[in-house]
């Protein structure tokens, strides 16, 4: 396991620890009206929902470490989707460590009058896509003081939304290997959530939406060390996750 | 080893990666190994384990983030041979 020397600040630090709490505080208002715009605007459903919640709930009980969410990206309300699926509102609110943590690209939200609140409530920091190293360390270790503090994180391991709307086993990102590395003990929950019609990316889901959620988590190892063990790992998580996609496709008869 | 024979070795390997439309020869001590070779950050770290075999050296997590530039590459494996 790598260990990198983490430069966040004490001040960084405290401006993550007051959104959370601000997020928390006002979760029964914003969480409430996002899971009504989804279930009665968009009509969106998910299969097998008290199941989905179990499971996850099985996971973080369980786990020993830190846990981070390894999930398949094919919209932007991905993370939204997925937080409505592993936890009930009040399960949420009596213990809010299990709403995971995101990183939207910033230009995705920054600014927009509905989404840029939103975001923050909904426990999001920013990265910058191909931003400068600095930048991109200053992140991971954001990461990695939440789930040190028992916080869960999601990531999308493939680094963006697929373009084909199948995992991406050849161009994904390593920052997830890094990033599982460098962490003692750490459960890779991997999620594969989908539309039933969702045929390849895009913006929102359409209308109607059921989704199929399934977990499976696991601690992946490396016998390689520094970034051999990162691509390593990184690796093991995608193909878990294309072992997923590829269970759901026969599951569907394609 | 010395510098040019490094460099020489540095760019074969980036000709390798490179998706953009740039010749080896056109390759300088000062070319962006994200910007101007149009290489991503997970492709730079396969690019850096390649330096590893071809120099039989290791690089740890912090020295390959330095890395983003020919320039920045052959100071790493210099310092390191």
């Amino acid at each position: 396991m790598a260990q990198n020397k983490m430069t966040l600040s004490w001040r960084e630090k405290s401006v993550l620890r007051v959104q959370n709490w601000i997020g928390w505080l006002s979760f029964p208002i914003w969480g409430s009206a996002v899971i009504a715009v989804m279930r009665w605007q968009f009509g969106y459903r998910v299969d097998n929902l008290a199941e989905v919640r179990k499971r996850y709930e099985q996971i973080v009980e369980s786990a020993t470490g830190p846990v981070l969410l390894c999930v398949n990206h094919l919209t932007k309300f991905d993370s939204v989707i997925l937080n409505w699926s592993l936890a009930s509102l009040w399960s949420y609110f009596s213990d809010f460590e299990k709403f995971s943590w995101n990183m939207p690209e910033r230009t995705r939200y920054r600014g927009h009058p509905l989404y840029h609140p939103l975001c923050y409530l909904g426990q999001c920091f920013p990265i910058e896509r191909g931003g400068s190293r600095d930048s991109v360390k200053k992140s991971m270790d954001k990461v990695k003081y939440l789930l040190g503090k028992g916080h869960i994180v999601t990531l999308f391991p493939e680094g963006r939304r697929s373009e084909t709307g199948r995992i991406d086993t050849e161009g994904y990102s390593y920052g997830a290997g890094r990033l599982i590395n460098q962490l003692e003990n750490c459960t890779a929950v991997c999620v594969y959530l989908r539309g039933h019609n969702q045929k390849g990316s895009s913006s929102h889901p359409p209308r109607g939406a059921r989704f199929q959620v399934k977990l499976d988590a696991f601690q992946p190892t490396s016998v390689h060390k520094g970034l051999r063990a990162s691509r390593d790992i990184a690796a093991q998580v995608i193909e878990k996750m294309n072992q997923m996609e590829t269970a759901y496709f026969a599951a569907c008869g394609q | 080893m010395n510098q040019d024979e490094v460099f020489n070795k540095i760019v074969t390997i980036l000709s390798k990666y490179s998706k953009a439309d740039i010749a080896a020869e056109n390759i300088t001590m000062e070319t962006s190994i994200l910007d101007d070779l149009k290489i991503n950050s997970a492709r730079l770290v396969d690019i850096i384990l390649d330096f590893e075999d071809e120099f039989e050296i290791e690089v740890d997590d912090d020295d390959a983030d330095a890395v983003a530039t020919v320039s920045d590459g052959v100071k790493l494996i210099m310092a390191k041979l």
